[in-house]
């Protein structure tokens, strides 16, 4: 049989668990190699407010995102390496 | 096929439409696939399958002849398609997918003719039936496909006046015509005339989901557009969005963002991506990973903000996609953020969020010129006890040595100053060149904006 849903279906008419189990083991993985974006179903058709990602941070979201630039890096080293630099760029154009 | 139309009978009976499509699951195991073929044979089935619907849906008075005719049919295209896949298991040298596409397709016809026949008006409440039609469609299309593209010479009689044809196009066969399919079932649930409380429009989302997947695997996710304006068109006169079941919103936001984002509507893009997060269920970590693949980039352009810590650790994939770029940016470092570009773009390029990334390099080369205006210090105070002011004029020549530094490329001062020219222009720094000194004059309050300095 075909598709990736053996691991996402909830239910099947095979109740037999045992019947499920080979049936997975033996499924040609012909459809497994998905397109990297393709979306999964998922396992259950709706699901409470609670159980949504927003209602784990309280609908916070800004810990999510962080600043683009980092303080903590140590800028004397920085200035240290870009004093050397301009050192050399000054000595280039006095030769 | 007793237990089968047990629950067909009990599922008419509560109307419920999502036990109802189970009976229809051609996803059973080796042994139940057996069963349910060799029950009948071809000259018997329709026979057998007649006095079982009948049997169980006798308590039904409104369930008359011409329903269970379609049942009928619809049923007798199930124990078909049972019969190919049964063929596939065991290996039969005249399995096909393409057969088990086919008979499943016909399923849909019958079911189709079902909702359309006059005689039948099959009622909103079993469009489950659609879903998993719908659903295993698209499987059967794709098996379909792989199967075709593994055996290449089987059909080459048939192909070989069709070789000027675009190979990547050939790979998707059965998959278009399943994308056609689909579009009919669309239709069938868009134009449903009847009062909304009873209309097949409910199925809307879930049938454009499906639509969606399609049409992006055939690479062709500008033909979803048309399913989005559908939708827009006839809202108003639809169920409302927070009606439908948090799984279907969540995929239909995550599409209409990924549609946006590939338009470069980043805005609106990170509205339906927040969206789908938002709503998404907390355990279905691929769906989340697949949401921040865009939500992230889109991000980065909409706010220069890059993901936290926290936000990328249950997801390694992501980290191993995005922390170098996220590393470079930091630290402004121009040339480990082209290695990183470069290292990724395969993935990137796959994923195509490649250009979006590609934007990154401006705040990259903003954070470098805030390190050079930072490792400028403090002017010498004017009168003693005053509040410290940064040096604000800055030579061409530091900013020259920085980007060189960072980049790791001999740019001439022409280069640097046309690349700052940019920044300010971008409004990621506030200032002015000054030519005739050689100075790049920069604001006393904020100078890089939004980073507090």
């Amino acid at each position: 049989m075909a598709s990736s849903s053996a691991q996402s279906k909830p239910d099947s008419k095979a109740t037999d668990n045992k019947a499920e189990q080979t049936q997975a083991t033996q499924q040609k993985p012909a459809a497994a190699d998905m397109d990297h974006d393709e979306f999964e179903d998922f396992k259950v058709e709706d699901w409470p407010e609670e159980e949504t990602e927003a209602a784990q941070n309280g609908g916070e979201t800004r810990h999510l995102w962080e600043e683009s630039w980092d303080d903590d890096d140590t800028t004397e080293d920085f200035s240290a390496q870009l004093r050397e630099e301009l050192k050399k760029v000054n000595e280039s154009k006095r030769r | 096929m007793d237990t089968i139309f047990n629950e067909f009978g009990v599922a008419m009976t509560r109307r419920n439409g999502y036990e109802l499509a189970q009976t229809l699951n051609p996803e059973l195991s080796d042994d139940m696939l057996r069963l349910v073929y060799k029950t009948a044979n071809h000259a018997s089935i329709k026979d057998l399958l007649k006095r079982h619907i009948r049997a169980n849906t006798q308590h039904l008075p409104h369930v008359d002849l011409d329903e269970i005719q379609m049942w009928v049919d619809v049923f007798h295209c199930y124990w078909k398609t049972c019969g190919e896949l049964l063929a596939i298991q065991d290996r039969s040298p005249k399995a096909s997918w393409v057969k088990v596409y086919e008979a499943w397709k016909e399923l849909f016809s019958a079911l189709h003719r079902g909702y359309m026949s006059p005689k039948v008006e099959l009622p909103a409440w079993t469009i489950p039936c659609l879903y998993i039609v719908g659903k295993y469609l698209r499987v059967f299309a794709m098996n379909a496909d792989e199967e075709r593209s593994n055996n290449p010479n089987q059909e080459t009689t048939e192909t070989n006046f069709q070789d000027d044809l675009d190979m990547e196009a050939d790979k998707f066969v059965w998959l278009r015509d399943c994308g056609v399919q689909l579009n009919r079932m669309f239709t069938l649930c868009l134009n449903d005339r009847a009062n909304l409380m009873e209309s097949r429009k409910w199925g809307i989302y879930n049938v454009a989901n499906l639509l969606f997947k399609t049409y992006f695997k055939v690479k062709s996710p500008d033909l979803c557009k048309n399913v989005l304006r559908a939708i827009i068109a006839g809202r108003g006169d639809m169920p409302p969005f927070e009606a439908i079941p948090k799984s279907q919103r969540v995929i239909f936001k995550y599409y209409q963002g990924v549609l946006e984002f590939l338009d470069e509507n980043y805005p609106q893009a990170e509205e339906h991506l927040t969206e789908a997060w938002n709503l998404c269920h907390k355990d279905a970590l691929r769906n989340k990973e697949l949401i921040l693949t865009y939500l992230i980039p889109c991000h980065l352009v909409t706010t220069a903000k890059l993901p936290s810590a926290k936000l990328l650790e249950p997801y390694p994939r992501l980290q191993q996609l995005f922390l170098p770029l996220c590393g470079a940016i930091k630290k402004g470092e121009l040339h480990a953020f082209d290695l990183a570009l470069q290292e990724g773009e395969d993935e990137f390029v796959k994923r195509r969020i490649y250009l979006t990334l590609e934007r990154g390099r401006d705040i990259a080369l903003r954070n470098l010129c805030r390190r050079v205006f930072l490792a400028g210090g403090f002017e010498p105070p004017k009168e003693e006890n005053a509040q410290p002011l940064r040096r604000t004029r800055v030579p061409l020549d530091e900013f020259v040595a920085a980007i060189r530094l960072g980049s790791q490329e001999k740019l001439d001062s022409d280069e640097v100053e046309c690349l700052l020219a940019n920044q300010i222009y971008k409004g990621f720094m506030k200032g002015y060149i000054s030519r005739p000194h050689n100075m790049v004059v920069l604001s006393k309050s904020g100078a890089f904006p939004p980073t507090g300095v």
